[in-house]
């Protein structure tokens, strides 16, 4: 687990252009940001050209994030998300060659689903109590989306299931994870 | 409707258009941005269960040599690129503030040595002077000049930093405002911090500073030190 505090710190160090905080803040969260990177992007090349892109943009913008609205890891994240998933609608781009079968697997083969692997952190657990009220239609179309960058139309495909029906599950599922997680104290 | 919009922003299956036209929005409104906040805080445990991946070392290499030039070295101040540094960005500025300083410094104290920080915006636009004498720094208090007119936003205060060294985390001095000159006394637990300094900075907090110690905010403004 990350600490949070050490990676407030390090942020607030690289806002002030400390290039040696910066340097650390990468060393601690790079390989959890490649990972996420590499999960929705599935190719080490562009994996390390989407790292890279984000990185020098958090150092462009460590002194416009303001911790009393996310925690560092969840913006840093979410920069890493949104270039994956910028890079990978790029016009012209075929994601990989894989077939997203094989993602379904190895989703199904991680266990009973997301709820299984996620953290011990506080957060982690109140995020898959409230997973496992969903119908595994739901959580499953999620997690894939979140985890491996899968748009309602290829998990509509990869599913089998109407493009509809898919959008169905992902705003229902939504909706319910949000009435179960701001019901949980535990959570934010 | 605006929720689920931001859920599905955040989750990554609101796409193409739809989510161009919904960034343009959220650049302009803090609510939706809010909203898409606390969706991000909310799947991020999602991302728990990957594994680390240590990324090939050309990764940081290239991060680091695109950054260059855009930093502050840390700690080694009186290594030579950090004046080549400065006097390519801040030279231009040290003039332009030394006009302030004819009127502001007290003539019979032409001779003393002076540690002046300016201190500029993102856009390196000089915006905020510190200054104090180098000796007798014990009596001596911390000289403040906002430069123009400048506005504070509602239920902030800004908050200066001095920046002590590689390893030392920025200690704040205290709160300041949008006057044009104020003084500041050094607490004297941070003496020795204000002499060693290499630079200073000022950020955004919460009414009454900020509740960690250490800087949450923005940063507005930043400099190094110059001894003149």
């Amino acid at each position: 687990m990350l600490d949070n505090n050490l990676l407030h710190d390090l942020m607030a160090r690289s806002a002030l252009r400390e290039q040696r905080a910066f340097a650390e803040l990468y060393r601690y969260t790079g390989p959890k940001l490649f990972a996420v990177a590499l999960r929705i992007l599935r190719r080490e090349d562009w994996a390390e050209e989407v790292l890279q892109e984000s990185f020098v943009s958090i150092w462009n913008h460590a002194n416009g994030y303001s911790s009393s609205k996310s925690a560092p890891m969840t913006w840093m994240t979410a920069i890493v998300r949104n270039r994956a998933l910028d890079w990978l609608r790029r016009p012209n781009i075929e994601a990989g060659d894989e077939n997203y079968d094989v993602l379904v697997e190895s989703v199904a083969d991680e266990g009973d689903g997301p709820d299984v692997q996620l953290g011990k952190a506080q957060a982690g657990r109140a995020l898959a109590e409230c997973l496992k009220l969903l119908s595994n239609n739901q959580r499953q179309s999620i997690a894939l989306a979140y985890v491996h960058g899968l748009s309602h139309g290829e998990l509509s495909e990869h599913m089998k299931e109407p493009l509809g029906t898919v959008k169905t599950w992902i705003r229902r599922g939504l909706e319910r994870l949000k009435g179960c997680l701001d019901s949980n104290p535990s959570v934010g | 409707m605006r929720d689920a919009l931001a859920a599905e922003y955040a989750l990554g299956t609101l796409q193409g258009r739809a989510r161009r036209r919904f960034e343009r929005v959220l650049k302009e409104d803090p609510a939706l941005r809010w909203q898409v906040d606390q969706w991000q805080e909310r799947l991020l445990p999602l991302s728990e269960g990957i594994t680390p991946v240590t990324p090939p070392a050309r990764v940081w290499r290239s991060i680091d040599a695109r950054i260059q030039g855009r930093a502050r070295p840390s700690g080694i101040w009186q290594h030579l690129p950090f004046w080549r540094w400065l006097s390519a960005t801040a030279a231009t500025a040290l003039v332009a503030v030394s006009v302030y300083w004819g009127l502001w410094l007290p003539t019979h104290n032409a001779n003393k040595e002076y540690m002046v920080v300016v201190m500029s915006d993102q856009q390196l636009r000089p915006m905020m002077t510190v200054s104090w004498p180098m000796e007798d720094i014990g009596k001596a208090k911390l000289r403040i000049r906002v430069i123009g007119h400048q506005e504070m936003s509602p239920d902030t205060a800004w908050e200066l930093w001095v920046l002590g060294g590689a390893e030392r985390k920025p200690l704040s001095l205290g709160l300041i405002t949008t006057h044009e000159t104020q003084e500041v006394t050094i607490p004297s637990e941070l003496l020795a911090a204000v002499n060693a300094a290499w630079g200073m900075a000022m950020s955004v907090e919460p009414k009454g500073g900020s509740p960690l110690g250490k800087p949450t905010g923005p940063v507005l403004y930043s400099g190094p030190c110059t001894k003149i």
